[in-house]
C-alpha cells in the first residue's frame, strides 16, 4: 500500500517541478557498417539505424505513458565518424553527415551525435578528414551534432587540434551567420571525454561500448530548486549540510525514475541498459533552470561571490544521490551551466555577473565546461583556441572532463544578443579580454604533455 | 476449523480491538488477519479468524455483541466461502490520482468506469476537505488493470470521465512511487 505523501509529492514533482527523463539516447555502434564505397558505407548506417532506433520515439512514448513520466529528449549517438569511415575523404565526411541527418529525421529525433573524432594524441587521416568537413557538415545539417576530444589525463593537450578546433570554430560560425553561428552550438570540444554521454552536442558511443546500448539523462534542475525552496520554507533554519543532504535526496528520486524508464525501454528495444547520467541539464523554460538553484541558495544571482562554491555542493549532492540510486553511473553526471540554454544563467551574464573568467573557474567544479557561450564575432582562431587550451588544462589536471562549446556571433559584440532558438535559447555575447594576446602562444603548436600523477596539489 | 469475517464499525476510542480480541480469545478464536480504518471520527475494522469446530458462529456473535454494543460499536459476522466469488485476471498494478473540486458523484463517475473495464481496485483513499486548494480533493485509488483489455482505449475512457467530472487525473504503473520512494 502506498502512503498518500508518496503519491502526491510524485504528482507535485510531475505538475510543477518539470520531473521527466530528459534525454533516452540509443548508442548505435557503426563499426559492422564499414565499407570502401561511401555510398554502401551511408546506406549500412542508415540502414543500421532504422533498423535498431525505428521505433526508439514510440517506445519511449509508451513508457513515458505508462509511467506518467515524459521522456523529453529521445536521440541516437553512433560511433565516431572519424574512426568508423577512417578511410573516406573530407567531401564524403558531409555526405556521410547528410545521410546523419535525413536518417534522423526518418526516425522522428532532434539530434544525432557521433560526428567525432578522438585526437588528443594526434590524428589519423579520417580524423583530419572529419575535422575539414566539420563545419560544412554542421552548416547544412540540422540535427547532427560533433565532438572531438582534443585532451586526456593520460595522453596531455593536443594544442595543434585545439589550434584547428579554433579555427573550425570560427569558420563553422561564419557558414551558419544568418542564424548567429547556430553551427558552432553543435560542436563540442572536449578533455576527457566519456565514452557513453547521452547528452547533446557530446553525445557519441565509444570504441568500447556494446553494438547498441540505452543511456539515460535525468531531470533537470527544476525538482531540485523546489525541493531546496519547500526545505527552507519549512525550516528556514536549515544549514549548507542539510540542504547538500536534500539535494541528495532529491538526486536519488529523478535517479531512479530515470533507471526505471531507462530500462524498460532498453528491454523493450531489446539492447542492454548502459548508465545513468547524472547531470542537472537546464531548459530555457523559468523553473527548470540550474541558476535558480544559487538563489535558492542564498546568493544573490549565479556568478557572485559564493557561486562556485555553491556549485560545488550541488554537483556533488547530486553525484552521491546518484549514484546511491543506481549501479552503473556515467557520462558526465554533473551540473550544467549552459549559458543561453539556461534563461537564469543567460539573464546573469547579460547582467554583468557572469563573465568568462567566473564561468572558467566554475567549470572547475561542475560538468561540462564553458558551454553555450556566445563570444564576440570578431573574437579570433586563436584568442578561442585559448579559451579552449584554458579550459582542457582544468580537465586534464584535476582528472575530469571539460568542454568548451564556443560560439563567436558573426557580426555581433560584447552585449548584443543572440538567438538560437529552442532548447538552445539565446544569450548576450559575453566580452573577452585580452584583446588578441593568445596568438603566440597558441602558434607555438604541439602537446602539452600528459600531468604527473603523484605530487598533487 | 471454520473461517469468518467479522466487521466491527462505530465512534472511535480506545479499547475497541482489545474488547474483539478478547471476545474471540475468550471463544478459543485465531485471528488471521486484522485491518482497521479511522475516517473523521469514526473506526472501521474487519478481522479474519478461524473457529473451532465446537465453537458456533451465534455464540460468537452473542459474545462479540455483548462486548461491543456496551461501546457503542456495531458488529457484522459471516461464515467465508471456500471458493473465491471471482478470478482474478492476469494484471498489472497502476496508481490513479484524481484532483479537482468536490461535487456529488465523483467516486461513483470513475468507479463505474473501472467496474465497466473489469479494473479491481486494491485500495482507495478518496479525502475531500473543499476549499480552493485542490489538494484537499483528492482520490487515490490503487488498482490491478487486467493485461488483456485495451489498454489505451481505458486510458482514453477514464480522461474522458475525469473532463467530464471536473478533473485532473493521472494514470501510473504502481512502480514510479516505489522506484521514487521507497530504497
Amino acid at each position: 500500500m502506498l502512503s498518500d505523501r508518496e503519491v502526491i509529492s510524485t504528482l507535485e514533482m510531475l505538475k510543477n517541478e518539470h520531473l521527466d527523463v530528459r534525454t533516452i539516447t540509443l548508442g548505435i555502434s557503426l563499426f559492422d557498417c564499414v565499407a570502401q564505397d561511401p555510398r554502401i558505407f551511408r546506406e549500412n548506417v542508415r540502414k543500421k539505424i532504422i533498423r535498431l532506433a525505428g521505433s526508439l520515439v514510440k517506445i519511449c512514448d509508451e513508457v513515458g505513458l505508462r509511467y506518467g513520466i515524459p521522456v523529453v529528449n529521445k536521440r541516437v549517438a553512433v560511433s565516431p565518424i572519424a574512426v568508423a569511415a577512417c578511410s573516406h575523404s573530407s567531401l564524403d565526411m558531409i555526405e556521410i553527415a547528410r545521410t546523419l541527418d535525413e536518417t534522423a529525421a526518418e526516425i522522428g529525433i532532434d539530434f544525432i551525435g557521433g560526428f567525432s573524432a578522438l585526437v588528443e594524441k594526434g590524428f589519423t587521416t579520417g580524423d583530419r578528414a572529419l575535422l575539414d568537413a566539420v563545419p560544412e557538415a554542421l552548416s547544412a545539417t540540422g540535427r547532427v551534432c560533433a565532438s572531438v576530444n582534443v585532451a586526456s589525463t593520460h595522453a596531455g593537450i593536443n594544442m595543434d587540434a585545439v589550434y584547428l578546433m579554433g579555427k573550425i570554430i570560427r569558420k563553422a560560425a561564419e557558414l551558419s551567420r544568418d542564424s548567429d553561428g547556430i553551427a558552432c552550438a553543435k560542436l563540442c570540444v572536449f578533455a576527457n571525454i566519456p565514452q557513453d554521454v547521452p547528452f547533446m552536442a557530446g553525445a557519441y558511443l565509444g570504441v568500447g561500448e556494446p553494438d547498441a546500448v540505452i543511456n539515460v539523462g535525468v531531470s533537470g534542475p527544476g525538482v531540485v530548486k523546489k525541493a531546496i525552496d519547500r526545505a527552507r520554507l519549512s525550516s528556514p533554519s536549515l544549514d549548507l549540510g542539510a540542504l547538500s543532504e536534500i539535494i541528495k535526496r532529491t538526486a536519488f528520486k529523478v535517479t531512479r525514475v530515470g533507471e526505471l524508464i531507462g530500462r524498460e525501454v532498453a528491454g523493450k528495444l531489446g539492447v542492454p541498459f548502459g548508465v545513468v547520467d547524472l547531470s542537472l541539464a537546464p531548459t530555457p523554460n523559468v523553473g527548470d533552470s540550474v541558476g535558480e538553484i544559487f538563489q535558492s541558495l542564498g546568493l544573490s544571482s549565479i556568478g557572485v561571490p559564493g557561486t562556485t562554491a555553491a556549485l560545488a555542493l550541488l554537483n556533488d549532492a547530486v553525484k552521491k544521490g546518484g549514484a546511491f540510486a543506481s549501479s552503473y553511473v556515467g557520462g558526465l553526471s554533473g551540473a550544467f551551466i549552459p549559458v543561453s540554454e539556461d534563461l537564469n544563467i543567460a539573464e546573469a551574464a547579460g547582467r554583468g555577473f557572469l563573465t568568462i573568467e567566473k564561468l572558467e573557474a566554475m567549470t572547475s567544479v561542475c560538468s561540462v565546461g564553458l558551454d553555450m557561450v556566445a563570444l564576440p564575432g570578431d573574437t579570433s582562431a586563436e584568442t578561442i583556441a585559448g579559451i579552449i587550451a584554458d579550459e582542457m588544462a582544468i580537465g586534464v589536471i584535476n582528472k575530469k572532463t571539460t568542454a568548451a562549446r564556443l560560439i563567436p556571433v558573426p557580426g555581433k559584440v560584447a552585449g548584443e544578443k543572440a538567438s538560437f532558438g529552442g532548447l538552445l535559447g539565446g544569450a548576450t555575447i559575453i566580452h573577452v579580454p585580452g584583446g588578441d594576446g593568445s596568438k603566440g602562444f597558441i602558434s607555438l603548436g604541439g602537446r602539452i604533455p600528459a600531468p604527473v600523477h603523484s605530487l598533487m596539489n | 476449523m471454520n473461517k469468518v469475517i467479522i466487521s466491527v464499525l462505530g465512534q472511535d476510542r480506545p479499547g475497541i480491538i482489545a474488547a474483539v480480541s478478547k471476545t474471540l480469545f475468550e471463544h478459543q478464536c485465531n485471528i488471521e488477519d486484522v485491518s482497521q480504518t479511522i475516517l473523521q471520527t469514526e473506526f472501521a475494522g474487519v478481522f479474519i479468524a478461524s473457529v473451532p469446530n465446537h465453537e458456533t458462529e451465534d455464540s460468537l456473535l452473542d459474545g462479540l455483541c455483548r462486548a461491543l454494543t456496551p461501546l457503542g460499536l456495531s458488529v457484522l459476522l459471516r461464515r467465508m466461502d471456500d471458493a473465491p466469488a471471482w478470478t482474478a485476471p492476469d494484471t498489472e498494478p497502476f496508481v490513479i490520482t484524481t484532483i479537482g473540486p468536490d461535487r456529488l458523484g465523483l467516486v461513483a463517475g470513475i468507479t463505474g468506469l473501472l467496474a465497466g473495464f473489469g479494473v479491481n481496485i486494491t485500495n482507495l483513499k478518496a479525502v475531500f476537505r473543499g476549499g480552493s486548494d485542490p489538494m484537499q480533493n483528492t482520490m487515490i485509488y490503487e488498482v490491478d488493470i487486467p493485461v488483456e483489455i485495451d489498454q489505451s482505449r481505458f486510458r482514453a475512457a477514464l480522461q474522458e470521465r475525469a473532463r467530464d467530472l471536473g478533473l485532473d487525473i493521472s494514470l501510473q504503473h504502481r512502480n514510479v512511487f516505489e522506484a521514487i520512494h521507497r530504497v
